[in-house]
């Protein structure tokens, strides 16, 4: 088994006096698709958010390549871990190439008009769209541009929470691909996701459910 | 990349949105001159000097109309959901602060043109002192942008933050407020006694810019 760079200890985390997560351990590894699903209300942001270090776990503790996570120093882990949210994380009055050079620029990784246009034709964004505003972009179009922001950051652990949002089966086709030459690469990429077709093609499959995590994948191998 | 790289390229970026938007200092100025006509309506009367009213006036439009661009100036990193984002910089969450205090400023400072000589217009008054009001009203805006930056980061997440600003706003710049009418008030009767009230403003303004970028980073913290 690869290296985990990414992980979570005994885990707990409460919603006023609900305790929504209950000491739950989680290793992500380098070059792993891991996918984590569960019904609505079972914790998966709240869970992105601890192992991002945006949130505080009420008990146990998540680690960088072994570093505690409240140790690390945020621009470090903004190039070490990218996150794709529920919003897309874009300036919606700056066009696509602009919000892209934006956030590369920002964590000190810029990148060259050319090499901006390539990503955003990479992520399959249509081409007169690129100097565009993303205000009038489809949700899916933002979803294509927040997965390229990803991919522009170059690091080496994705979390996505439902990256398939808004995207029509040929976007959904190329964030599989995606995603897939990312763990190639060598990339630790954890997705919360709902779909089906996406999950099939993980390497590893966690059932998020009382605040544990099942492993689906050995249950479905079993089967 | 150096923490003034940041800033130029957060400002930058700021600028650039609010250019194709309008909407800040459009709403802005038009508050502003608002706030002049009704101040106008509900203090001249035939036959009584007005000029007594400019520093007053001049000085309650320019907070007020400041709380109008506060409201709107984390809207575009809300609306994205990209203020994590551009806090997590090698330089922290300092270009990010100094960055939106320039905008600030730059936006009042548009507003003061505007409406400082409506004011003097509307009042009748000459302008005298130009001196002493220039460099309190330099004060002012540097002291109301920084105190008001902060607020309006410290209350990004919270409900009710249009009616939580100016309780929070109002109170703190008081001082600044007073220094400024103060100062408006002694250049434009030909006073002497305006380098205290500028010493008093001054010190404000220190104060909130020393202490400003740090409490603004502990907000945001992880």
């Amino acid at each position: 088994m690869a290296s985990a760079p990414l992980t979570a200890r005994g885990i707990a985390w409460a919603a006023g006096d609900r305790f929504v997560l209950l000491d739950l351990d989680l290793d992500v590894h380098s070059g792993e698709l891991l996918f984590i699903s569960g019904h609505n209300g079972a914790g998966k942001t709240s869970l992105l958010a601890i192992l991002r270090g945006a949130s505080q776990a009420t008990q146990g503790s998540v680690a960088l390549n072994s570093v505690p996570l409240s140790e690390v120093a945020t621009d470090y882990l903004a190039k070490r871990i990218a996150v794709l949210q529920h919003r897309p994380g874009l300036y919606f009055d700056l066009t696509g190439l602009e919000n892209l050079q934006l956030f590369s620029s920002l964590i000190g990784r810029p990148l060259t008009d050319t090499e901006a246009e390539a990503l955003l034709d990479r992520v399959g964004l249509p081409r007169e769209a690129h100097h565009r505003r993303v205000r009038h972009y489809s949700r899916g179009m933002q979803q294509r541009t927040g997965l390229a922001r990803i991919i522009a950051s170059k690091a080496d652990i994705w979390l996505l929470d439902e990256p398939s949002t808004g995207l029509d089966p040929g976007g959904r086709e190329t964030l599989s691909t995606l995603l897939r030459q990312a763990t190639d690469a060598g990339t630790a990429v954890l997705a919360v996701s709902h779909d089906q077709a996406l999950i099939a093609k993980a390497d590893r499959h966690l059932h998020l459910h009382d605040g544990r995590l099942h492993d689906m994948t050995t249950q479905q191998e079993a089967l | 990349m150096t923490a003034l790289r940041l800033t130029w390229l957060l400002l930058k970026k700021d600028l650039r949105i609010a250019a194709r938007s309008r909407e800040m200092l459009g709403f802005t100025l038009l508050f502003a001159v608002l706030c002049v006509l009704v101040f106008a309506f509900g203090f001249l009367q035939e036959g009584t000097a007005a000029e007594g009213y400019v520093p007053g006036v001049l000085w309650v439009t320019l907070l007020f109309s400041s709380s109008v661009s506060l409201l709107r100036l984390f809207a575009a990193e809300e609306e994205g959901g990209t203020l994590e984002l551009v806090s997590a910089t090698s330089a922290g969450t300092v270009p990010l602060f100094v960055s939106k205090v320039l905008v600030q400023l730059l936006f009042t400072g548009l507003v003061t043109v505007v409406v400082l000589p409506m004011v003097l217009l509307f009042f009748n008054a000459e302008l005298r002192g130009i001196g002493p009001i220039a460099a309190s009203l330099l004060l002012g805006l540097i002291g109301q942008a920084t105190v008001g930056t902060l607020c309006s980061a410290l209350l990004v997440h919270v409900r009710l933050r249009e009616v939580l600003l100016p309780l929070v706003l109002y109170p703190t710049v008081a001082p600044l407020l007073i220094g400024g009418v103060k100062v408006t008030a002694l250049a434009l009767a030909g006073a002497e006694g305006t380098r205290d009230w500028l010493t008093l403003m001054l010190v404000f303004d220190l104060l909130f810019v020393v202490a400003s970028p740090w409490l603004h980073g502990r907000a945001l913290a992880r």
